[in-house]
This record gives structure tokens, sequence and C-alpha cells, in this order.
């Protein structure tokens, strides 16, 4: 289980032809077997880069990236023979013409196992992601989230030690998500297969994964992009604000100057029913909006996303939802303290990235 | 003209037509392939020297090889001067750009994730090549029919490569030419609507093969 999958050092790649200039830059990751490792970070985060890399679809420009002890690049062919057990599902996958199972045997015929087991690999792997009789049908006229479910197959079925994921529950429904979930887990406890899967949804990572990769711009960061503003800051002597929009300000202590990015703590972040009975709450980082979407991190966790002037994901007690008066599409009001608002960069001008 | 006469130049016209075809696509489909793949310096130029030879007449390319060929020309010494097989090569040369075009035109327009998602899932480089080429194998099958019937439709280097000699090198086309110049516009519009039926054929097939495209896709 501690043993390493993959070992990054001072892995480094950048687009030739990227006009934004972007690129990866990982100091250090080992990705342990058997575990599942989500990569959580905003769009051009990078996530994808990395996932492209790890399934060796593209060469880093420097440092290393060894899998099962060697470095493929650094070996004829070794890029190809690494891609036979690491399977890359993309976001949105590509099915090959033909019928569902042609394209759930695809990668077993390249193997070429005896057609006796393709069959009972793709029937079993049908199953996994309920389309059990549906081997027959072709691909044209599948809904996106059939496709999905038909490119997981495809993907399950080769058994594969690294199942790298791009947001592979994203064409998906809530239901189907959450069995899709399970059946990433169960691969791993099945096959030991090692997982690594993006997602924008922290409270899907903090789910499934064993271990969480922030990414924002191209670099590992350690915080969440959940709650996370930046701005220019103006202080007081005492206290600090930033505005990332107009007229709406986050206040924390102490003198800031230039460019700040802050993170505030879903759990430090409070949440009231707006015209609920009790005193609306006072002081400064007071926020108004309404519940978008509620998730639970945990049996006892709820993960809510209150959207306004700035969207925020807050954490509260499952039991205290009711108590709090706190429901879909309510209006509520958020706050959190000064002294709960993480400063994670402070920039003067001409100074670099995040780190 | 008798009936062997004419089943002799159907024969020379769908034998070297036929081969044109197929030399003709051996070449221009890796080609087309590297080209749609790739980028690289100077890959405009490329395709725009083949759209311009595409539009070379026959007898520029019958010319040419003529030149070649013929007793004085540096591959004289061959003696293919006035046989099916400069007809073939000639047409070869003829069909070759408008099949890389074709071809790369149907390789272009395989969703690029096709490649990708063939490595990922374990594909050698040259696999997933194949597995692009099946992708687009019906507008890859168009590409080669249009070749064939660009060849079989020509008569320029059919008359200077092949010199319309009877029992040999006479096809339809040259027939045509033959029999209109004696008067007999008769045999020239029977074969005429000969050359239209076999044309026809290709035509089904075509719609065939992209009728089952469509089921397909």
């Amino acid at each position: 289980m501690s043993e390493a999958v993959y070992r990054l050092e001072r892995l480094d790649f950048s687009y030739p032809a990227s006009p934004a200039r972007f690129s990866l830059a990982l100091d250090a990751l080992d990705v342990r077997a058997g575990a599942i490792l989500a990569l959580v970070g905003p769009n051009g985060a990078g996530k994808t880069t990395l996932l492209m890399l790890l399934a060796f679809l593209l060469r880093p420009g420097g440092g290393r990236l060894e899998f099962l002890g060697r470095d493929p690049w650094a070996e004829e062919d070794g890029a190809a023979r690494a891609r036979r057990d690491a399977v890359l599902l993309t976001h949105h996958p590509y099915l090959f013409k033909g019928t569902i199972a042609d394209n759930v045997a695809f990668g077993l015929r390249l193997r070429k196992l005896p057609e006796a087991e393709i069959g009972g690999r793709v029937d079993s792997a049908l199953s996994l992601v309920e389309l059990d009789g549906r081997g027959r049908s072709p691909v044209s006229g599948l809904s996106a989230g059939q496709a999905q479910r038909v490119a997981i197959a495809r993907a399950l079925a080769l058994r594969p030690r690294v199942l790298l994921a791009d947001e592979p529950t994203a064409n998906l429904d809530a239901a189907l998500a959450l069995r899709m979930e399970a059946v990433l887990r169960e691969a791993g406890r099945e096959w030991g297969t090692t997982v690594v899967f993006s997602t924008h949804a922290f409270a899907q990572a903090s789910r499934l994964a064993d271990d969480i990769l922030y990414l924002s711009e191209g670099r590992r960061v350690e915080f969440s992009h959940e709650n996370c503003f930046s701005g220019t800051a103006a202080t007081d002597g005492r206290t600090s604000w930033i505005e990332p929009k107009q007229g709406v300000r986050i206040t924390f202590p102490g003198a800031a100057k230039g460019h700040v990015t802050c993170v505030i703590d879903p759990a430090a972040i409070r949440v009231f029913a707006a015209g609920g009975g009790s005193a609306p709450p006072a002081g400064p980082n007071v926020f108004r909006g309404r519940v978008t979407r509620m998730e639970t991190a945990d049996a006892a966790t709820a993960l809510v996303r209150v959207s306004g002037d700035l969207v925020f994901r807050a954490t509260l007690p499952v039991r205290e939802l009711e108590a709090r008066g706190v429901s879909l599409s309510g209006e509520v009001l958020l706050r959190f303290e000064p002294e709960s608002v993480e400063v994670v960069s402070e920039q003067t001008a001409g100074a670099g990235k995040l780190p | 003209m008798i009936a062997r006469d004419l089943a002799l130049a159907v024969w020379v016209s769908l034998k070297t037509s036929g081969l044109s075809a197929v030399i003709a696509s051996a070449v221009a489909v890796p080609i087309a392939l590297f080209l749609s793949g790739r980028e690289f310096r100077g890959k405009k130029l490329v395709l725009l020297i083949n759209q311009t030879w595409m539009a070379a007449p026959t007898v520029v390319i019958g010319l040419l090889f003529y030149s070649l060929l013929s007793r004085n020309g540096p591959l004289g010494g061959l003696g293919l001067l006035y046989t099916q097989t400069a007809m073939t090569v000639g047409q070869t040369f003829l069909i070759l750009p408008l099949v890389v075009g074709f071809s790369y035109t149907a390789l272009r327009q395989v969703d690029r994730r096709a490649r990708q998602t063939a490595l990922t899932l374990g594909a050698s480089r040259r696999q997933a090549g194949w597995i692009v080429l099946r992708e687009a194998r019906f507008p890859l099958l168009v590409a080669v029919l249009a070749g064939f019937a660009r060849a079989i439709s020509e008569v320029g280097i059919a008359m200077m490569l092949g010199g319309n000699i009877r029992n040999a090198t006479r096809n339809i086309t040259t027939s045509i030419a033959l029999e209109t110049s004696k008067g007999e516009f008769r045999n020239g519009v029977i074969l005429g609507a000969l050359l239209l039926v076999i044309t026809l054929g290709v035509n089904i097939l075509v719609q065939t093969g992209l009728s089952g495209r469509d089921r397909e896709s």
C-alpha cells in the first residue's frame, strides 16, 4: 500500500504553442499503490495536463517521472509499455465506431486476450456501469452520460494497475455519480488499482480520495481553491481588506500590502437563514447569498455552496441544517471572523506567482 | 467495332485504372496520414503543391512521362513506352495528388481524440495510426474511388503513353477518340455510355459505403 506507483521529481512541462504560456511544475509527488488520489483545482489549474503526463501522452519538459520504479521516457518504447498499465479516462471520451461491446473490448483485443475471457470481462464491466445487455447496441445516439459510462466500462475492463480519470462523473446525474464513485473505490479494492482523478468538487475529493493534491495555475498549493479570493489589499494599519468584487470586502487582521490571496476554511464560516428569528449577524465579513448546492462531505457533515456577490463553501453538521433553517435555494447569511481568513500569498509588484 | 475489341478496351481501362488506384492509394494514404497528424514548417507549401498538381492537365503529365520513357529519354532503355505499364505509371501520377488531398481531408475530419484514446488503451503508435485509418475508412474509400474514376475517364495519358494500340493499350477513352475520328459516332456514343455505366457503378459503391457509415456512426 505504501509503495509508490508514480514518483515525480522536479517535473516540469509547458505547452510549446500555448499563448497563455501555461506551465506545470511539481517539485515532488509520490502516488501510493492502491491509493485514490484526487486532483482538485479550478479550470486551468493543470489537472488534465498532469493526468496526460501520468498517462504518458505528454512528455515532461524536465525532471523525472518514475512509474513502477522506472523512467519510461528513458527507455525505448517505455511509454507505450507504461500506457498498458496506466489507462486514461478522458473528460469527453471518444467512442470508436461500432457497438458498445466493441468499444469495451477494444483494449482487451489489443492485449490479445482469448475471446472467451474478453466476453466475460465486457459483460462484467457493462454490469458495473449499469449497461447490462446493451453490448450489441451501436454507440451512435448515446447520451453524454451513457458515453461516459461506456468509457468507464472500457477502462475498467482492462483492470489496469492505474486508472487516471479526468472528471469521471462530470456527465452523470447525482445518483449515478455516486454509484460510479463506488465503482472506482471497488476497483481499488478488487484489483488493487491505483486511481488518480480530477475534480472541481472538493466534496467528491474528500468523499472518495485517500490523498488530495490541490493545484492552481500549474503549481501545487496547500489549500483548496474553494473560498480562495485575491485582490489588492488596503489597510488602516490594524486590519486589512481586499475587494474581490467592487464594494465586496473581505477583512482580515494585520497590515497587508500588494496583491493578496487568502482562503477561508469552510468550517469557519457560519450559516444563518436570512430572515430567521434570530438577530442578523453584524460586523465585517457578512455576506448574503442563496444556497445553490448541498452535498454531504461525510455522514455527519454537510457542505453547502452559497452564491451571492461571492461564492462560498461552508460546512456544518448535518443535524444543524434544519435548526438553522438552511435549505436548498433558501436565502442565507454567512459570517466569518477576520481571524479565520488565512493569507496564503502577499505579493508586491513584480513578485512571482503563488507557491 | 467487334465485341472482342470492346471487351479488351474495357479490360485495359479497368486494369490500368484499378492498378493506378491501388498503387496511388498505397502511397497517398500514408502521406496523408503523416500530413494530417503533424505540424511542420513547409506543410502549407506541400499542400499547395499538391493542390496545384491536382489541377495538372492529363496531357502535361502524359508529355512529362513521354519525354522520360521515349527512346531518347532517360528511362527509354526500359522500353515501357506504349505499354499498359506506362499508362498505369502515368495515371498513378495523375491521381496521386487527388487521393492525397481527399485522404488528407478525410483524416483531418477524424476526431483527434481517436488516436489519443487508442494510445491510452494500450495501442502502439502504429496500431493507433491504423485505428485512425479505420475510423476514416469510408471517406478514404471515397478518395480511392475518386482516384479510380479520374484515371478511367482520362484520355491524354492513355493516348500519349499507351499509343492506342489495338489489343494492347487501347482502352475505352482512346477507343472513343478513335471511333469519333473515323466518323463512327454511334460506336463513340456506345463506348461513352459504357464509361458512364462504369462510373455509375463506382458512384453506387461510394454511396453504399457512405450509407454504411451513416448506419454505423
